[in-house]
This record gives C-alpha cells, structure tokens and sequence, in this order.
C-alpha cells in the first residue's frame, strides 16, 4: 500500500502562488479560501533583510489531531495516509479547525453561490449560462462529487455545502486517478514533489533523502506527510508580506 | 418511518433534488449536505476530453491542455511535450479560464451613443453595423492619406503576420507597446551587437549573473518569459553553482534566490556599470582577442570624433565609405581594420599631422573618472562592493579559455548580465549600452555562458540601419520617425500625446484623424494618463479591438468589437525555451464565446469592406508575406481565406504531416536542439554573422552633430553621446521636499493592464499599495495599513499629480525609494474598480521623463503625505 507524501521544496520556491490558483480552480473553492497557501515572508531589518517562500497545503498528519477531535467519524485517514473529510458524516462542529495547529481548515458558511458571489462575477449570467449549463463555478469540477477510494465516500470536496468543514485533500481525486495533485502538476519551477513515500526508490523517497529539511511544527508531534526541504522553518520574527485578498497586498 | 441516514438521505435527494433543499433545512438546520447541480451531473454521462493550445493571457504562449466536460473548459494543465513550460503553469495561464468564461467581455459589437471623454454608452450592434461603420469612417482617410490612420496594439499575441498585414494592406500608421516595455533595449543590444532582443544568460553554463531589475522571480527574461526563466535559473544554481547578484532598489525581484543583493538608488544604474566598466580595465580583465577582432575598438578616431578611414576609389559607387583604419602594431603603419595582423587598442599616433587614437584609448578616458567612489556616492553603496563586484565579474569571465559544445571549441566565459526592463529609465539606451560594454571588456558576449541576446545569434536589419542614423530636416510624421528629436524611434505613444498637444512645437502638419486601438489601453497601462486623456478624444473616429471594454475604449471608442480569448486560432509561436527549439499554434477551446470572434476573422471582415481583401498587396497577399506562405501553400488572392485553413496551409508548408492536425493532436512541434553554431556568435557561419560590436558609436555623434545643426534642442541630443555620458537624471532635480523616488514593477500573478479585472488573480494579488521601508514609515509617522497621498513632482514643467493609496511596509526595500505594481487603476469592466490607483496616473511623459530614444521612463520624485 503506498504512503502518500509531499516535498517542497524551498530552494526552488519562488513564491508564484500557481499551486494556490491551480488547487483553487481543481478544487473549486470560492473566494478566500485557499486549501494551499504561499506565505511570503521577510525577516530582518535593511538591508540585511531575507525573503522567503513557503507553500502550505494540509501537512497530511500521520498523527493528526483534527482525527482525534472529530466526535462523528467525518474526519479520517486512509490507508495511504490522506487525511480527509467525509461530507455525508461532517457536521460542522468545527473541533478540528481547533485541534489544527497549521490552520488548514475552513468552514463553509454558506452556499457555493452564495461564497462565489464574494467574486464579484456574475456566473447567473444568461449568456454565460447557455455555454456553462448555469453551473457555479463554470469551471466546475464533476469529479469533486464522486465518492472515493474503496470506501467510496463523498471526500474530494463535494460542493462545498453549508455547515461542513474542509481542507486540502491531496486532490484525492486526482491521486486516485493516478495524478498528482493539482498544485504539485502545475508548480512552474518543480518546487512540490508528490509521491509514495513508503517505497524508498520512489522518486520522491530519493528526492527527500539527497536534501536536508524539517517539518512544520513536527516537536507537536503530529508528524506530518509534508517535508520541507532546502529551507529553514518561520522564526519569531518572521513577517508576513502581500498577502492576498488584502486591501494592502501584504 | 424508516430511519433516515445521512447516506439514504443523499441517495434520496439525487433522485428528488427539488425537496433537497427543504428538506435539508428541516434535517439538518443550515446544513445543505448535496447541491442540486452535482447530482444533475452525476446523473448524466459526461463526456469528457482535452484539446490542446497555448496560453493566450501571457506572454510566451506555453503549451496548454484543456480539459473538457461536455465541450465545457473545466482546467487548464501545462502540456508536458512544450519546452517553454514543461507540463506547468503559471497563476495567470491557471487563472484565464476565468477569463474567458468572464461575463464582464464584451458580448457584441457595441456603437457609442454618447460624447466623448466620459463614461461610455452604447448600444449593441450587427457585426455587419459596426464593420460597415468602420468602414466607412476609414475609407476617406485612405484614400487622403492612409498614413493618417494609426492602428496600435499592445503586445501581439503569436506571430504579428496578420497585424502586419493588415498595416500593410491598409498603409496605416503602426504604433506598438515597445516604448513603454524594453525596446530601448533592444536598440542597445542592435546598437552594440546587431542581435534583436535585451540581456539574456546562457542558463546551461552561466555561472556569474548581474540580475539586474525586476525581473527575476516576478516576469522572467526578455525571450523567455517566467517559467521558462526561472526553471532554468533554479537547475544553473543546483547543477553549476550559478551565482545571481541582485541589483535592484527591492529585494523582492530575487528574493532567497540572491546570492547578494545591491540596493542602489534607482535610474543609477549606469553610473554603475560604467564604474564595472572602469574596474575591470583597471584590473585588467580584457578579452583583448575579441576587441580586437570583433570590435571597433582599435578603430583610430581623430579629434572630431569620427573614425579614420581609408580613401575610397574613384571608381566605388556613390555614397560609399572607406573601411575604417586601425593602427596595426605588426607594421607600424594605419591598415583597414579587416587587413591588420595585430591592430592597437591603446596608444596614441599620429597621422598625416594630426593625433588620432584607438577608440578603445578614447573609452579608457572615457571612463577614468568613473570611479568605484564616484559610482559609489551616486547609486548609494560602497566603493568596495563596486569593486567587489568588478572583479568576481572579471575572475569569473575565465578570459581566454574555451569550451568544447557540439563539437566545436567556442570560448568560454560564464558570466552574464540580465538587464530585460532597465530600459525603462530617461538614460535607458546609453544604459543598456554601459551593461553591454561590461560583457564586452571580458569577450561575453555570444561566448558559451556568456552574454546572450535572442535564442539564435542573428543579425537584425537595425545593426546595418543604425550605421547611418537618418536625421532630416522637418516637417516631421506624427510619430516623429526620423526627425531631429529621436534619431532612433520606434514609435511611442507618449510622445505622440505630446505632438497631438502641440504639433508646431515638434514641426509636424498632419495629425492623425482616425485610429483602431487593437487590445491596447493606453488610459490605465501607459504613463501618462493625463496625455492620454488629453488627445485621445481628438481622433475623428476610434474603433477598439478588445475582449473586454477597456479603459480607453470606454471613453474614448466610437464602435467597439468583440475579441475572442483562447477561443481561436492564433499563431505560429515558437515554443523555444533556446536549447530545445520548436512551434505551436493556438487553437480554439470552443466557439467564441458570446458574438466575439478572432481577429483573423475579423481583419479580414474589415478588409473586405475596406476593398483592400483582394488581389496583390491586398490582406490576403500581406497574409501570404508576412506568414508567410509560399508557393503551392499560398492562398489564392481571390478568395476570402478561412482560418483554419491558414494555418493547416502553414502547417503543412513546414512539412507536417496532417497539416494542423498535427497541432490537434500533439500541441507542440518539437523541433529539436539549437546547435551551438546557431546560439553563440563566436560560432556562427561567419562570427557574429559578421557585425563588428559597436564598443564606440560614431553614428550616435554623427546624429548628435546633425541634430545640432537643424537646431535640436540640447534635452533631444544630449545623450547621442559615442559612449554612455553619465548625467543626472531629470527626475533628480525636483524640489527636495520631494524627497522619495517612485518606481513600479511587475507582480507575477498579473500582466499589465489586462488582468486585474480577474477576480481569481486579484485574490491572490491584493490589491494596490505603495512599498515603503518601515524606517521611512517612522520618519513619516505612518504604519502599515494607512491611507496616503503620494504626490509626484515634474521637474522640468513643475506640475504635481497626486494617487491615494494604502502603506505596505517592507524591509527589502530602499528607504528613499517607494514602489508601487504597474497594475491595477481601472474602472471598466466593474471587477477593476475598487483596486486602487495606477502608478501611470503620477509618472509623467515627454522632455525630461523619456529616453533620447522615445522610450518612457518610469521614475519620479514624489512626497508621501499622511492620507
């Protein structure tokens, strides 16, 4: 059985946020939600200032906190170590929102239509709707709604509903496929790397064992399936700049 | 009542989807488990497939596919087969299928029913309406003067052939976006090297890199945009060791991938690589081989400037100049340049009584006072890391070694400056010629690792044009082409905002009566708004080509048609990444949206009213040039073309099997490595395709001296200097209260104008802001987040202009300089509004603010006022 991990590589990153807009698009989710992440960061004073990237998708917990918490089963990992949400069992009491310690979780409060308005594009529109079908988003993604994995559950981000948590599942839907996720395919500079980590010849196995790294907030042990290698973790007196959806940009 | 799970009760709504949502509220409170619209798609049996295409939101058009559901784009995926993007994307490429979904596009041809200079209102019309409208306005302008029609674009998507065929077809006055991008640039590289294009490295064995600008992590290179560039640039640090030296006023442009970052003060940067320049003589890192050969650098100048050269014969036909003379050290006496064995560099001698030098003597006092202090105290660094960087530069260039690629020894120098934008300053062209002397001194240039310009070491029809700068007496174009203002102009709008104000001023008689703007939005994308606003209304008629209303079109189009997106046919493209070569062609994901359509359709729409369709020199015909398309492929000049056509026809030209279903089926054609003897111009046929490297430029003075004599203004001719003068910028000598300079740069996630009114990129982007180091924020009593008024000052006429803005603090800034993203500052379509203002609405154009090239700069002074 493999054992799914991700690399990111930080000496590469450079901080585009393709693999945010790739997981948004795949993954359909609506503004201000952002199942991967890209914190740009500066430390230091000028003009010994130091930039840095750091990608932040679900780190996959081997010891997941948010699986401990979860008082009706929706939250569980799979053999292969994707931890996910099942929407039909979800009830949004949002206990693992606050057992995360990565902040990956969102809570829908309302409906895909009503969180894409936020967009400010009228997807209602009718001569958009003749070639869309009036679907929201019309980039909307029919795999998201098919149950998974041999469990056959709905995890692979479903619609979105109202009262239900969710978060980066790996793209499960695409890992099942045999696909990458979506924010490892399209990284521009080959900064994310995915694959099964259990098999040592595996490419990924390779790349993580040729470079030094750490994982995020690993002395919590929650073990994380995310490496990040070729990088230093965010000290106390990292800054966050441009963030998105800000009125400032940072 | 059977017990209700969560499970059946899915399994129920799929089948009765109309009680869902009731019945989900009275389960399950706010809960909404299943959405109507995923069972509706699980109940059909979807029918999915790719097509494949290019980017079309970008500049380099990678490889795309398109998934599909149904016919409907759902993803847009990097094709694994393109070398420019190796089966990835960038957020815009991702990002565009929000744009051509987009209901803010414009959906028919509309007709303006309102004046002018305001917010526009229009009605919808015919194709057949608006074409014929167009028509008519134009025909009576073509048949006066087509020169008096001036068509525009921005950046052409593929190759231009259908634009130019359209310029062509119709005689019209072409202006493009180089003015405001890097074609000062571009003159510099033709000036100096002859080859088309601004500083690139040679990634696969560069080890040595001044990156210098914005460029690196934010938009890429010249000939290979982000993607392309950085991929390559992270595997020359991984595999080589590439060092990068950031230079730049932000530390953001390369960020953790810096080896050392050089803060100096913006629109120094000459100062800069004359004081490299002057080091590296001093140290005596000379490629002395090259110069001699391959430059004219041992060319013997007299006092007035101008080369020696040899008498030419009675017999040689008119207008002929003798070879330029060279002091050959073997014989002791002066030989044409291409008959000496040993030609001087330095010295001094003289001939027939009068004292003539090596130009490459007159560069060494050129550049002795440049010195690392002096250079120092002006870009506001050190004198040692001047030095510093003068001799890695040197050490690293491995003078007089040599490589061994394809089988053919070249010399090796991996060392490589990156200079795409630095054009875009009042002293950009001289600018780019000090970076390029840099890579001279050390024989960089076209040298395995070395100084690369285009993917391919060719000669551009420039090189030879630029030997004889043509300066004439006036009236002048509007475009000022020729004139004694801009001995060197490709066209920039700026200026023509300028002559529009102010004809006599610039001795021109005709203006423009009627123009087409084609996806071009000079009102938000160039400095400066003012003048746009100012002159754009003055046009008798203005038709607008543009997949959304733009800015410009909104106040100023007469009649406005509808552009398809990535829906179309549109190209070749080279899918080059320089080692791997190949083509592609954009094909359309489906129908064009609404009642857009491709510009090939319409241009040929157009022509066909206009009667210039058919027969020789007609559309068609230019179509057959410019493309081209040869013999048995040629399109037939008497029957309207469809587009498909055209390209299988090309397609099939280049020997593809299947014509355009070659494309349909694999998106790129690869056509395989670009040898050595195509890439480095020591290599080629005959090396550097046999231009002499341009250390010294006589015609620059030649030019000066003519304009001069037709009575040019200094602030026209002062910087048509043989070698880069430094002088102060214009900028610099605002009041001091102005005390902050301003620059703009590019955000990765967005492309100038055309962007922000995608609400997935804006998500990630933010929206606008004003950079400013935290300590400049003290001095100032502001924090990050405050609303502020930034007032810019001209100083040349003493005009102010102020934008409101909020504050992001930054320590990889410069505390006397602010910074702002060149995006954003739109009102139309409505998604652009509410995103702040555009930098462009404080920079100003024109005498002062503008190169001797016409090219724009981007800096000004300005003052940060608490908001």
């Amino acid at each position: 059985m493999a054992k799914y991990a991700m690399a990111v590589d930080l000496g590469r990153c450079q901080g585009c946020r393709a693999c945010m807009e790739a997981c948004k698009i795949e993954n359909n989710t609506p503004q201000g939600v952002f199942w991967m992440y890209v914190f740009r960061t500066e430390t230091g004073e000028y003009p010994h200032t130091k930039l840095d990237f750091m990608p932040r998708p679900c780190q996959q917990c081997n010891n997941p906190p948010c699986v401990k918490v979860c008082p009706v089963g929706a939250r569980f990992q799979r053999e292969d170590g994707i931890v996910l949400t099942d929407y039909d069992r979800c009830i949004g009491c949002r206990y693992c929102e606050v057992a995360c310690p990565y902040g990956v979780n969102y809570y829908n409060w309302r409906t895909p239509e009503e969180a894409f308005a936020d967009y400010g594009t009228d997807y209602g529109d009718p001569q958009v709707a003749a070639v869309t079908g009036g679907l929201i988003p019309p980039y909307k993604n029919p795999d998201l709604a098919r149950l998974q994995g041999k469990e056959q559950r709905l995890t692979a981000g479903s619609a979105h509903n109202v009262g239900v948590m969710e978060k980066c599942t790996f793209c499960v839907q695409r890992v099942d496929k045999g696909l990458e996720p979506a924010c490892v395919d399209v990284c521009p500079v080959h900064a994310l790397h995915f694959g099964d980590i259990e098999d040592e010849n595996s490419p990924i196995s390779q790349y993580i064992n040729q470079r030094t790294g750490f994982k995020l907030l690993e002395e919590l042990g929650t073990e994380p399936s995310v490496f990040y290698l070729n990088g230093t973790p965010p000290g106390p007196d990292t800054r966050e700049i441009e963030r998105p959806l800000t009125e400032v940009g940072s | 009542m059977p017990e209700i799970t969560r499970r059946t009760f899915v399994k129920v709504s799929a089948a009765a989807a109309g009680t869902t949502a009731v019945a989900s509220k009275f389960l399950f409170g706010g809960l909404e488990t299943v959405q109507h619209t995923d069972s509706l798609l699980l109940a059909q049996q979807l029918q999915e497939d790719t097509v494949h295409t290019t980017c079309w939101i970008g500049k380099q058009d990678c490889g795309i596919v398109a998934r599909r559901i149904d016919g409907r784009v759902i993803k847009l995926e990097g094709l694994e087969a393109h070398p420019k993007n190796r089966g990835t994307l960038c957020p815009k490429g991702t990002a565009q299928i929000a744009a051509v979904y987009d209901p803010q596009r414009i959906k028919t041809p509309l007709i303006r029913t309102n004046a002018k200079g305001q917010t526009g209102e229009f009605r919808a019309a015919s194709w057949d309406e608006a074409l014929n409208l167009i028509a008519e306005k134009t025909k009576p302008v073509l048949e006066e003067d087509p020169k008096l029609f001036l068509w525009q674009k921005g950046r052409s998507k593929a190759k231009a052939f259908y634009d130019k065929a359209f310029v062509k077809a119709t005689g019209a006055t072409k202006l493009g976006h180089g003015a405001y991008c890097s074609d000062a640039g571009y003159r510099a590289a033709e000036y100096n090297l002859g080859c088309h294009g601004v500083l690139h490295p040679d990634f696969k064995e560069t080890r040595y890199l001044l990156s210098w600008g914005w460029n690196i992590t934010a938009a890429g290179g010249n000939k290979t945009c982000w993607i392309t560039w950085p991929q390559q640039m992270l595997d020359a640090k991984e595999k080589n060791g590439l060092k990068i030296v950031q230079i730049d006023p932000r530390l953001r442009p390369a960020g953790p991938h810096a080896d050392e970052w050089l803060p100096i003060r913006p629109a120094t940067d000459m100062a800069f690589a004359l004081a490299l320049c002057r080091e590296l003589i001093q140290l005596g890192y000379l490629d002395e081989p090259y110069l001699k050969k391959f430059t004219n650098s041992p060319y013997l100048t007299g006092p007035d400037g101008l080369f020696l050269r040899a008498e030419v014969p009675a017999d040689a036909e008119e207008g002929t100049v003798g070879k330029a003379l060279v002091f050959d050290l073997t014989t002791g006496a002066t030989a044409p340049f291409d008959e000496a064995d040993d030609p001087a560099l330095t010295g001094a001698y003289v001939i027939d009584g009068v004292t003539v030098k090596p130009s490459f003597q007159l560069f060494i006092e050129h550049v002795e006072s440049y010195t690392p202090e002096w250079a120092a105290d002006i870009c506001g660094t050190t004198p040692d890391r001047v030095r510093g960087i003068a001799e890695e530069f040197g050490r690293q260039a491995q003078i007089g070694s040599t490589k061994v690629v394809d089988g053919i020894e070249i010399p090796y120098r991996p060392v490589a400056i990156m200079a795409y934008h630095m054009a875009q300053q009042e002293l950009g062209f001289q600018t780019l010629r000090a970076m390029i002397s840099v890579a001279m001194l050390v024989g960089a240039p076209g040298a395995v690792g070395g100084q690369l310009v285009d993917f391919t070491w060719k000669v551009h029809k420039n090189y030879a044009k630029f030997e004889n700068l043509s300066v004439k007496e006036g009236p002048y174009d509007y475009t000022l082409g020729k004139s004694k203002f801009f001995p060197i102009n490709t066209g920039f709008p700026g200026i023509l905002t300028k002559v529009m104000q102010d004809p006599a001023k610039y001795e021109v008689e005709k203006l423009p009566k009627i123009a087409m703007l084609h996806y071009v939005n000079p009102l938000t994308a160039f400095p400066s708004q003012a003048d746009f606003l100012k002159t754009y209304g003055m046009f008798e008629f203005l038709s607008v080509l543009t997949p959304w209303l733009s800015e410009t079109a909104d106040y100023f189009a007469d009649v406005v048609l509808p552009a398809a997106t990535m829906e179309k046919y549109e190209g070749p493209s080279s899918a080059s990444d320089q080692y791997i070569d190949g083509k592609t062609i954009r094909l359309p994901v489906m129908d064009p949206l609404f009642e857009s359509r491709g510009e090939i359709d319409i241009y040929i729409d157009l022509c066909e009213r206009l009667g210039v369709l058919y027969g020789e020199g007609g559309y068609i015909d230019q179509v057959n040039k410019n493309l081209p398309l040869k013999d048995e492929f040629a399109l037939p000049l008497d029957e309207k073309p469809d587009v498909r056509d055209i390209f299988d026809r090309w397609s099939r030209m280049e020997g593809l099997e299947g014509g355009i279903e070659f494309f349909e089926k694999n998106g790129v054609w690869i056509k395989g490595p670009v040898s050595a003897k195509k890439r480095y111009g020591y290599a080629t046929e005959t090396p550097f395709g046999g231009a002499v490297h341009r250390l010294y430029g006589e015609s620059l003075l030649v030019a000066q001296n003519k304009q001069k004599e037709l009575g040019a203004d200094e602030v026209y001719y002062r910087d048509y200097t043989a070698f880069p003068t430094w002088r102060t910028p214009t900028f610099e000598q605002s009041p001091p209260e102005y005390d902050l300079t301003l620059i703009s740069y590019h955000l990765v996630v967005h492309k100038q104008s055309r962007t922000s009114m995608i609400p997935l990129l804006t998500e990630l982007s933010g929206k606008q802001r004003l950079d400013m180091n935290p300590q400049t924020a003290e001095r100032l009593g502001i924090t990050e987040g405050d609303e502020v008024i930034v007032e810019s000052q001209n100083a040349v006429t003493g005009e102010t202009r102020q934008l409101r803005t909020v504050v992001a603090l930054s320590s990889g800034f410069r505390p006397d300089v602010v910074g702002m993203p060149h995006h954003f500052g739109g009102w139309s379509p409505k998604n652009n509004k509410g995103l702040g203002p555009s930098p462009n609405e404080i920079f100003y154009t024109g005498e002062g603010y503008m190169a001797c090239t016409a090219d724009q700069s981007y800096h000004v002074k300005v003052r940060v006022l608490k908001g």
